[in-house]
């Protein structure tokens, strides 16, 4: 066991616990908060794999943007003119069972698989064939990407919309 | 890269659609009454990009680094949805007014809903797969939603928007797993290795997901339960879209998907799953449609069980199904499309004038919207000579070729139990002694576009032969 | 190569302990004697008017959407402004022709937001 998978281990418990405390928490703040210690959690292991742009993203976008929205969504609704919105988990064993099911057979698959392992050098820096891809291969997606965008915005303005 | 002038020829109905997205965004922000200028201009957008479609339909071409298709069965959805959207149009124009949502962002939003649509038609790449379906939901959440003051309208927005996220995210879960034993997210890529990646259970399980998540957006039964009420939340013009081109633009992915397997015996792994989904979905959907009052609901009802049909042809894995497929999408598009625009005309403010009770003696009041609604209503059951029967022929024989007769036997049982909900609204019509239902006030425009749906499910019906034909010179 | 996260690392590793520490140590080693004025609550020694529950207004939803949004687009602009110099000398204009498509597609958004009212605060 080297250094690399003891980094590795120590995001993965922290991605887990606190995914862990995302659901099972009461109060709909800590939830949120849990929901932050997650998301550092998959950057870290984004780096792990290599992916230094995602994580990158995944800093900026999930906890600088959504995290932020979410929080904005809980103090919008949460106790609204003092009456407490009733949160609790429910339907623990129901969901215990299915996600119980799915995750095994998801493991099952795994570890029965023929993984093919690719030696291939660690990348320095994805940001660099990433621009590269951009305007090669995925050129039609990035332009579409800005149309999707753009819908994105006029459906958020028309749902806030005055009238 | 190199794009020559025909690549840009080739994707030309793209380029109006995102065009027309673009410009009718101008509109809305500097013309004062957008929301009259708006609904003919995408009329005519959708017309040109439609009829576009159709005339190139033989040239056929892969672009963009094999990213997209072009010609051949991508261009007759293209033409199925810019119609389709064409005839929404049409009936919106009036029916908004009556909602009390009149604003133009609802013609922004319908064009986009239809490129999405398009995309996931002519994908040839998950990625592709997924800009798409994101393309064409993120509109469809918002129009569902459209009417503000509505608690229903809100209703089914939040339900579709949170079920529809939770199916793109099995989708997202499948192409990982896709791409993780195949290496690659091109269609073409997946057909070159399937060899060696056809019996790996990583990719079987990831193309498990894919069809799972989409038949959350096709409707199919145990991933039905947002259909009944978002259909009847939804502004009813939407509704009609969104029953229409969204499920086949969601079949058409897939095909796609799907495009690898057929023709090879590892899709026997998915024969037991997708017969169970469609049978289901045809006795459901038309057993609890008996039970139904309100129009939308009943409608939303028999759409579930007309995708479990379709996904007969799915599961029988053929060319001949396929063409079969499509040629019924193309002609449930237009005679859902009627029946719904009839709905959307009769509807009244306020969420009125829309259970089953409210059609009666609505063939003395006004023969000809009792007339049309008879024909759509006939198309829908399937009986001869209308499109729907020779929809459900095509459907039926693909399963019988492949060696599943009991698939069709049920289908046949199926569309039997149906026949008696679909009649018994053209019953209440027309053999109701008294005189109570409903006077209705009926729009040109509307009337209009609902006279162009049944005309072409007329054509469709009259022509079966050379339509199939043609839809089989595409298919592989 | 990943060694050259150490000092992400540490700085992570420093800020945690650091602010351990700031909170505990107060904790520790300060004198604790509260009483009913100490606990009440301050809101800059104005006896306090209403619950701190305020609903927030729905503004804020949508200029946090639009920031997010934003934010989106900026992710990919990124690894073109890195790649930029070798992308320019390999496909020439066309490069900067696509991103402008995208920002003027994606800009035409903000316009939008702002012609409807989106950032007024009224």
């Amino acid at each position: 066991m080297n250094i690399y998978d003891l980094i590795f281990y120590l995001f993965a418990t922290i991605t887990v616990l606190s995914a862990l405390a995302v659901v099972s928490t009461k109060n709909i703040i800590y939830s949120a908060y849990n929901l932050m210690l997650t998301f550092f959690g998959v950057a870290g292991l984004y780096v792990l794999l290599g992916a230094d742009f995602l994580a990158i993203v995944q800093l900026i976008v999930y906890v600088g943007g959504i995290l932020i929205l979410i929080l904005f969504g809980v103090m919008l609704t949460n106790k609204v003119n003092g009456m407490p919105i009733h949160t609790e988990v429910t339907n623990i064993i129901p969901a215990s069972i299915t996600i119980g099911l799915f995750a095994g057979i998801v493991l099952a698959f795994f570890m029965n698989t023929n993984w093919k392992s690719v030696t291939t050098e660690f990348p320095a820096t994805t940001i660099q064939s990433l621009g590269k891809l951009l305007m090669n291969e995925y050129i039609l997606i990035f332009e579409l990407l800005g149309v999707l965008l753009l819908i994105a915005l006029i459906g958020a303005a028309s749902i806030a919309r005055k009238q | 890269m190199d794009i020559t002038i025909q690549d840009y020829l080739n994707i030309l109905p793209l380029i109006i659609i995102a065009a027309g997205i673009l410009i009718s965004v101008v509109i809305e922000m500097y013309a004062k009454n957008s929301e009259k200028i708006l609904p003919w201009f995408s009329i005519v957008i959708f017309f040109s990009a439609g009829y576009y479609a159709l005339f190139t339909v033989n040239s056929q071409s892969v672009l963009f680094s094999n990213m997209i298709v072009t010609g051949g069965t991508a261009n007759i959805f293209f033409f199925l949805f810019c119609f389709g959207a064409a005839i929404v149009s049409l009936l919106s124009i009036d029916y908004l007014k009556k909602a009390g949502i009149y604003f133009g962002e609802y013609y922004i939003l319908l064009q986009s809903a239809v490129l999405g649509m398009m995309l996931l038609a002519n994908a040839r790449d998950l990625v592709m797969i997924f800009i798409g379906l994101e393309q064409m939901s993120i509109p469809f959440y918002v129009l569902a939603g459209f009417n503000r003051k509505k608690h229903f309208s809100n209703e089914a927005a939040l339900k579709y928007f949170l079920l529809g996220a939770f199916a793109t995210g099995f989708i997202v879960f499948g192409m990982g797993l896709i791409y993780g034993s195949v290496g690659s997210m091109s269609i073409d890529a997946i057909m070159t290795k399937f060899g060696d990646v056809s019996t790996n259970a990583v990719f079987i399980i990831g193309v498990l997901l894919f069809i799972i998540g989409f038949s959350f957006k096709i409707a199919a039964f145990p991933f039905h339960m947002w259909v009944p009420d978002v259909y009847q939340g939804s502004p009813t013009t939407v509704t009609a879209i969104m029953s229409t081109g969204g499920k086949a633009a969601a079949f058409s992915a897939l095909f796609i998907a799907l495009s690898p397997f057929f023709g090879d015996v590892s899709f026997n792994i998915f024969k037991p799953f997708l017969s169970a989904l469609a049978v289901l979905s045809m006795l459901f959907g038309s057993i609890v449609a008996i039970a139904q009052t309100d129009i939308k609901r009943m409608l939303a009802y028999s759409s579930i069980s007309h995708a479990g049909y379709m996904l007969i042809g799915v599961t029988s894995g053929l060319a001949s199904g396929t063409a079969g497929v499509i040629f019924y999408l193309a002609a449930y598009t237009f005679m859902n499309l009627g029946a719904f625009g009839i709905v959307s005309m009769l509807e009244g403010e306020n969420d009125t004038n829309l259970k089953i009770d409210d059609y009666i003696n609505l063939g003395k009041k006004n023969p000809l919207i009792a007339g049309l609604l008879s024909i759509f209503m006939f198309a829908l059951s399937g009986l001869p000579p209308f499109a729907g029967f020779f929809g459900k022929y095509y459907v039926f024989i693909s399963a019988i070729e492949s060696g599943m007769t009991w698939l069709a036997i049920v289908g046949v049982i199926s569309s039997v139990i149906s026949v008696y909900f679909y009649l018994r609204l053209v019953v209440l019509m027309y053999f109701k002694e008294g005189n109570e239902g409903i006077n209705p006030t009926v729009s040109n425009t509307a009337l209009l576009g609902v006279v162009i749906a049944a005309l072409i499910v007329i054509l469709i019906g009259l022509f079966p032969g050379s339509i199939i034909e043609l839809i089989s010179t595409f298919v592989i | 190569m990943l060694e050259s996260y150490i000092p992400i690392m540490l700085v992570l590793g420093f800020a945690v302990v650091f602010a351990m520490a700031a909170v505990f140590s107060s904790k520790l080693f300060g004198p604790q004697r509260p009483n009913p004025e100490k606990l009440s609550t301050y809101e800059s020694g104005v006896k306090p008017i209403g619950t701190t529950h305020e609903r927030v207004s729905i503004k804020y939803y949508l200029i946090a959407m639009l920031f997010i949004i934003f934010d989106i687009e900026v992710i990919f602009v990124y690894p073109w402004a890195v790649e930029f110099r070798q992308l320019f000398a390999e496909f020439g204009i066309s490069v900067f022709v696509s991103m402008f498509i995208f920002l003027v597609v994606f800009e035409l958004g903000f316009l939008y937001a702002y012609k409807k009212g989106g950032f007024d605060w009224d």
